[in-house]
């Protein structure tokens, strides 16, 4: 446990760069600098290391890398997610608040990689904690000579800036985010062209998850194989999961790919005393939900969660027992989506509504008979046919909470109140 | 790039690579539907209704968006694509007002359209409709935004078009409002066009509201006639009014859009001071009559009065049509007399400019380089400016010398604000320039010019493009160095291998150029006309006060006693009443046939969209009669195409270049005196709507707190009848003078 | 409207984006801008916002609307910005924002009567392993219990 994203978290004043230096800290980047290690080099080691993107959509991180024209003849960027917005993830928040080096190191390393001398890292607007600490490490990183021009009399240049986000979830979807960081709304950019063609200020670009930059550093240290061997198939290196819901002891793991579920509900304290399992969302409020039986037969890597039904995400386990009225908690997760929608393509800014306020009808009372035909028929309409892909965040939790707990919506619509609460 | 091929519903077809489906689809007659895209502006891909089946896409694709690639096998009508429009035409309908029988948008909305097409016929949606509020953005565009459908048309158009950005989407999600910032009103002198963009009823034209349908109404091609550029719109009439305008793709021309002083101008057609019975004037009273009983006294008239040939002269205003022009300066030729102008405007005709454009309207977007000298051409010619700014978008430098600071829409390189006595100097200096650093011989005249850094920088600018353009416009005019301006300016596009754009006399001045409606050998122009007391007028829609340079002087001598005027109007004009004795109502814009001659001498004719009102006749066809009446052979024509016919089997040379060149300083203040941009012509000044917006009041006589002291006036009071406006934005020595003497009224 | 010291803090942004960049700043602008106004931003301010980043005001606009983080009516000294997203709804937050309420005597959205506190339910501020949890101002308060909140709201001055 621990291994990587949080190797420095018992220790003293984790974040400062006396600890990551203690902790092999910068020794790639310092390697770098000597000229010791080729970007060709770094990309192979991320492709051994079968890292994937840790914001969510799980892309092949080497691959990501490979894909940006480091030779092209402009100013190229790399750009850190911490937008961290999705309902049950807090990861990010904590390695920018104890290991804050990480990131910076992975983002500088990012940025050798593909040839962009300048990184921007997208901080969420309310994570100011978060922000005052990675300022300081920068400042910290600065002195030391690790940051800035021609760095220890290399050819090699890196200077890195923080933006901060000010309140909306979809900055989180990368070309929204680049949107917000050249000061506008946060609306995504449809694609083609991509960000490695067509990013930040028009420029190439590179946008990985925070937990994906601050894994970077130790995967070269150490070897692509080496991360590789802790996990498991398809699904390389140890994840940080966020347990929260209804446990005893809601916390942050750093586990290795393919742990049983089992075993991390239990890191987790378990449920609560005198109450059974009933759902887990095992990859943030975006992923569909699952029964428990389900949950307890799978193992948290990508493969092991997509054969229980549904995705690894960010890897936000939440947690609900047998007190949960499911009705309640979509009727949530809608609002929040409505909430959140940016307002760009019509089926997601008419549809997140429509969803919300059918919902909330059945909440209030007022269900009819085909309200479940007509949340699906209208999910099924936002599926897939939006820019970004909020549209489909939004409509899975409705499909996969119909699909495996119908019969509560039934029973709310029927009698005008909840199953379980009554 | 590379050719092509895909399949677009099993057939076959060849396309570039990278092309954007649905530029595909358009070309080949397909139909996908779509509200967000629009040929000119860019791609925003939201509204998500142009959805259409990738072979191997999983998700279905939008055709706006989606770039083409060999082998593409696309489908746009089976079931995942249907089945996705469905749901997006669904989605889009649930928050929209479905009262299409009382929106203005009825008829001709996109929407509606798709809704036939592409929608199901219950919506399943009970969860009660979003209404938006509305806030008033100005007397031209009315807004319903209960009905936007957020397809951020209008928003695009002003940001990439129109160059100010004005509607934006605020607020997040369904909240979404698609408003200006301030509701201070529409400032764009294009506004319009988000009328024509916007494909449903929220966007829709202020003063037609209300009226009528679209498919009640008639739609004729027609020209507009307020500048140089004759764009091509619809007259939509109905029971023989003009009811709307809206523009006409012609991308050579106006490419789709229009100013919206041609789209809003036709208001003064109805206004009430139309001229609209024949009338004489006897014994100083006036009679309304019969056509033949005016005409025939008109005649008399003549015979009566012009006891020589050279004592007659005709004068007509710019908007005339090509025709006019032709048939008036015939009929004078005709009796013997060369006093002949249009150039009313003009202080001094030996003194002006003479300059031949040799730019294409197109050509204008693939400038590198332009110089403007004299010009506020975003409020002056519209759609030139667009192109422009194109070009400046597309990474063009340009360069202004004016005498004031003005708005405008696009990035400026330098804006040099000089007096206009110092024009000449400038002009001269920058020739200089460019003939040192070409190892030149420097003519004498330029020996005062000292080559400044400002000359030397755009002098260097002009060597230095490829393709510079030098654009000359209407603030030079009645510059005391006009014509040594002029002569400097075609020195040096030709040493910088530049083109000229000479915008200095607008409307369709460039059609009485074409039908020589100039003095000939021994004929007279305006201001010796008017000084030489002549016997008798041809005036055809003059309103002396606005129309003359030296106005007093002209209403002077129309009204001698002896003198005896005939004028052809289409608004009645206490003045023109005073000095005339006879009357004739003409057509005004719309209500004849014709032509407009445009800047690049592209000839456009169009014919009548309505009849003239009441007893009005077009003025060709008075003319003709007039000119039958007189017995002048030669005015067999049935139609006026017969006379566009005869006109282009002529040809004028007239432009002699003159290599006088003076650039020495004169001391003194420099009036620059120009109508308002919604008062250039009879017809705008009676647009009643036009005249409520920004644009329209428009009325100050500009100039630095220096320039005040020296006139001894201040904030506050009138200069030159026009209210002043202490700026020290304008050139020292200099007023600038925007005058709107409109006309309010009912229309 | 935006005061010497505040200019100073936007200045620091805009250095940090490439010079014919500075509407980048734009965000922190506003918030800048925000918080000297007695948290909230009228049209003058969003003008005066772009005015000084060059922007189009419709621009700016679209920014401040789009946001959670600006308000554009009066608001408390003190927002308290209560989570009641699915882990801390799990974790009862919707009673703990009752008791929030009926100890302010006042409903989310309204300003006590003294102007100093506001409640405002947001949507997940990633601090779920707190939950429940609320933020004020810069600072995060997690674990809450009722016992802890009236400690917390008590404290506000
Ligand atoms: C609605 C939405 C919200 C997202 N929010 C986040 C986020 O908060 N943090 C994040 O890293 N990625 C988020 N993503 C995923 C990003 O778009 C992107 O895939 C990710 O930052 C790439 O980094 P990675 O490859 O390292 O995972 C979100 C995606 C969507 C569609
Ligand atoms: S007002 Fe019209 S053009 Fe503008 S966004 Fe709405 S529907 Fe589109
Ligand atoms: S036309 Fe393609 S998404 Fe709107």
């Amino acid at each position: 446990m621990n291994e990587v994203c949080f190797k420095t978290l018992d220790q003293k004043d984790p974040w400062s760069l006396k600890t990551y230096e203690a902790n092999g800290g910068y020794s790639v980047w310092r390697k770098i600098l000597k000229g010791e290690f080729t970007p060709e080099q770094i990309i192979d080691e991320l492709k051994t290391s079968g890292l994937r993107g840790r914001g969510g959509a799980g892309f092949p991180t080497g691959l990501k890398w490979s894909f940006m024209p480091r030779n092209a003849d402009m100013q190229k960027y790399v750009v850190c997610n911490s937008d961290e917005g999705e309902p049950g993830t807090c990861k990010d928040r904590d390695i920018l608040r104890y290991n804050p080096h990480s990131v910076i190191e992975g983002m500088a390393i990012g940025g050798f990689v593909m040839n962009a001398t300048k990184g921007y890292n997208y901080i969420r607007g309310e994570f100011m904690e978060p922000f005052y600490r990675f300022e300081g490490a920068l400042k910290e990183a600065y002195a030391e000579g690790l940051l800035g021009e021609n760095l220890y009399d290399s050819s090699v240049s890196f200077d890195l800036y923080t933006h901060l986000g000010a309140g909306a979830y979809i900055c989180g979807e990368e070309t929204a985010l680049l949107e917000s960081l050249e000061g506008k709304k946060g609306q995504p950019r449809f694609k083609p062209p991509f960000p490695a063609n067509v990013g930040l200020f028009g420029m190439p670009t590179t946008i990985n998850n925070t937990e994906s930059f601050a894994s970077v550093p130790d995967i070269l240290a150490k070897g692509g194989q080496w991360f590789a061997d802790i996990g498991v198939e398809n699904s390389g290196g140890c994840k940080l999961f966020s347990v929260t819901g209804h446990v005893n002891e809601p916390a942050n793991f750093e586990v290795p790919m393919g742990t049983s579920f089992k075993d991390l509900l239990e890191m987790a304290g378990g449920v609560r005393e005198g109450h059974t399992l009933k759902a887990v969302i095992p990859g943030g409020s975006s992923t569909p939900v699952l029964t428990a039986e389900a949950a307890m037969a799978m193992t948290m890597d990508y493969d092991g969660i997509e054969k229980a039904g549904s995705m690894l995400g960010a890897g936000s386990v939440i947690i609900m027992d047998d007190s949960t009225c499911m009705v309640e908690t979509l009727t949530r997760l809608a609002h929040f989506y409505y909430d959140e929608s940016c307002g760009q393509c019509t089926p997601c800014r008419e549809g997140t509504g429509w969803l919300y306020r059918v919902l909330k009808r059945i909440m209030d009372g007022n269900g009819k008979a085909d309200d479940i035909d007509l949340l699906m028929g209208v999910q099924d309409k936002i599926m897939g046919n939006t820019i970004c892909a909020l549209g489909d965040a939004a409509a899975m939790p409705v499909e996969s909470f119909l699909r495996n707990f119908r019969k509560e919506f039934e029973y709310y619509i029927e009698h005008g109140k909840s199953m379980v609460k009554g | 790039m590379a050719d092509i091929e895909i399949e677009i519903d099993g057939n076959i077809i060849n396309a570039k690579a990278g092309e954007m489906l649905i530029a595909v689809t358009d070309r080949e007659g397909i139909s996908v539907p779509r509200f967000c895209y629009h040929k000119k502006l860019s791609i925003a891909a939201n509204c998500r209704m142009c959805l259409v089946d990738v072979e191997g896409a999983p998700k279905p694709q939008p055709a706006c968006s989606t770039p083409i690639s060999d082998g593409m096998k696309i489908h746009t009508q089976n079931d995942k694509a249907k089945a996705s429009q469905k749901a997006v035409m669904e989605f889009l309908l649930i928050n929209h007002p479905l009262d299409c029988p009382i929106c203005d948008q009825g008829g001709e909305c996109e929407l509606q359209d798709v809704a036939m097409d592409h929608g199901s016929d219950v919506s399943r949606f009970t969860e009660g409709k979003r209404i938006v509020a509305d806030s008033d953005i100005g007397a031209l565009i009315q807004t319903d935004m209960t009905r936007c459908i957020h397809c951020t048309r209008c928003v695009r158009f002003g940001a990439e078009v129109a160059g100010i950005m004005e509607m934006g989407g605020t607020g997040r999600g369904e909240d979404m409002k698609i408003e200006p910032f301030l509701a201070e009103g529409i400032q764009s002198e294009l506004s319009g066009n988000m009328i024509d963009v916007c494909p449903v009823g929220a966007l829709t034209s202020k003063p037609f509201r209300y009226e009528l349908r679209s498919w009640q109404m008639n739609a004729v091609s027609n020209v507009a006639r307020h500048d140089l550029v004759g764009s091509n719109i619809y007259t939509q009439t109905y029971k023989g009014r003009v009811k709307r305008i809206v523009a006409k793709d012609n991308e050579s021309v106006n490419e789709t859009w229009i100013s919206d002083r041609d789209r809003f101008s036709y208001e003064g057609l109805s206004h009430e001071n139309r001229l609209l019975v024949p009338k004489i004037k006897v014994e100083g009273a006036w009679q309304e009559v019969e056509w033949n009983v005016a005409l025939d006294f008109a005649v008399r008239g003549l015979e009566k009065n012009v006891r020589q040939a050279d004592q007659l002269g005709a004068l007509s205003s710019n908007t005339a049509t090509l025709e006019e022009f032709y048939l008036l300066q015939k009929i004078l030729r005709g009796t013997g007399s060369e006093n002949i102008d249009h150039r009313l405007n003009v202080k001094d005709i030996d003194n002006t400019i003479s300059l031949e454009s040799n730019i294409k309207l197109a050509g204008l977007e693939g400038v590198d380089h332009a110089l403007v000298i004299g010009s506020n051409l975003r409020l002056e010619q519209p759609m030139i400016n667009h192109r422009l700014r194109k070009a400046s978008l597309s990474g063009a430098s340009i360069d202004v010398i004016n005498a004031m600071a003005f708005d405008f829409n696009y990035r400026i390189n330098s804006e040099n604000i000089i007096a206009p006595n110092q024009t000449a100097l400038t002009l001269a200096s920058i020739l200089k320039s460019v003939l040192k650093s070409a190892h030149t011989e420097v003519p004498e005249y330029l020996g005062n010019a000292e080559v400044t850094e400002i000359a030397t920088q755009l002098a260097n600018q002009l060597t230095d493009s490829d393709n510079s353009v030098i654009i000359l416009g209407e603030h030079v005019i009645n510059n005391p160095q006009a014509l040594s301006i002029s002569n400097l300016i075609s020195e040096i596009a030709q040493k910088t291998n530049s083109t000229i754009l000479n915008v200095s006399a607008t409307a369709n001045s460039m059609a009485a150029g074409l039908a020589h409606f100039v003095p000939g050998k021994g004929g007279l122009d305006v201001n010796a006309m008017l000084a030489a007391n002549l016997n008798a007028y041809i005036l055809l829609d003059i309103y002396p006060q606005y129309d003359f340079h030296h106005s007093v002087q002209a209403i002077e001598a129309l009204s001698n006693d002896d003198t005896f005027v005939i004028s052809l109007n289409s608004f009645k004009d206490d003045v023109v009443s005073e000095y005339s004795d006879v009357l004739l109502p003409i057509a005004s814009f719309y209500e004849t046939s014709g032509s407009h001659v445009n800047v690049e001498g592209k000839v456009q004719s169009f014919t009548a969209a309505v009849n003239a009102p009441s007893d009005a006749k077009p003025a060709w066809k008075v003319l003709k009669v007039l000119a039958d009446l007189l017995e002048l052979p030669g005015f067999h024509y049935a139609d006026s195409m017969q006379v566009t016919s005869e006109i282009m089997h002529k040809s004028y040379k007239q432009h002699v270049h003159d290599e006088n060149i003076d650039i020495t300083v004169k001391r003194g203040v420099n009036v620059i005196w120009q109508k308002s941009p919604y008062a250039v012509d009879v017809l705008s000044r009676h647009a009643v709507s036009l005249q409520d917006t920004k644009i329209g009041q428009i009325n100050s006589a500009s100039m630095n707190k220096a320039t005040a002291k020296k006139l001894e006036i201040t904030q506050g009071d009138n200069y030159l009848g026009v209210p002043v406006s202490i700026s020290e934005s304008v050139a020292n020595s200099c007023v600038f003078v925007n005058a709107n003497h409109a006309i309010r009224g009912q229309s | 409207m935006i005061s010497t010291t505040a200019k100073k803090q936007i200045d620091n942004w805009i250095a940090k984006y490439p010079t014919d960049r500075k509407s980048s700043a734009v965000m922190e602008a506003l918030k800048i801008v925000q918080a000297e106004n007695e948290n909230s931003l009228t049209p003058e301010a969003i003008q005066a916002v772009a005015d000084y980043l060059d922007m189009p005001g419709i621009s700016v606009a679209e920014v401040a609307t789009f946001y959670e983080n600006y308000n554009h009516r009066p608001v408390g000294k003190h927002t308290i910005r209560f989570c009641h997203n699915i882990s801390c709804m799990l974790n009862g937050s919707d009673d703990l924002i009752a008791h929030l309420e009926k100890k302010l005597g006042v409903k989310t959205g309204e300003v006590t009567k003294d102007g100093l506190i506001n409640v405002k339910k947001v949507e997940c501020l990633g601090a779920c392993v707190g939950a429940p949890m609320f933020q004020i101002g810069d600072q995060y308060y997690e674990n809450l219990t009722a016992d802890k909140i009236d400690e917390i709201v008590d404290g506000l001055k």
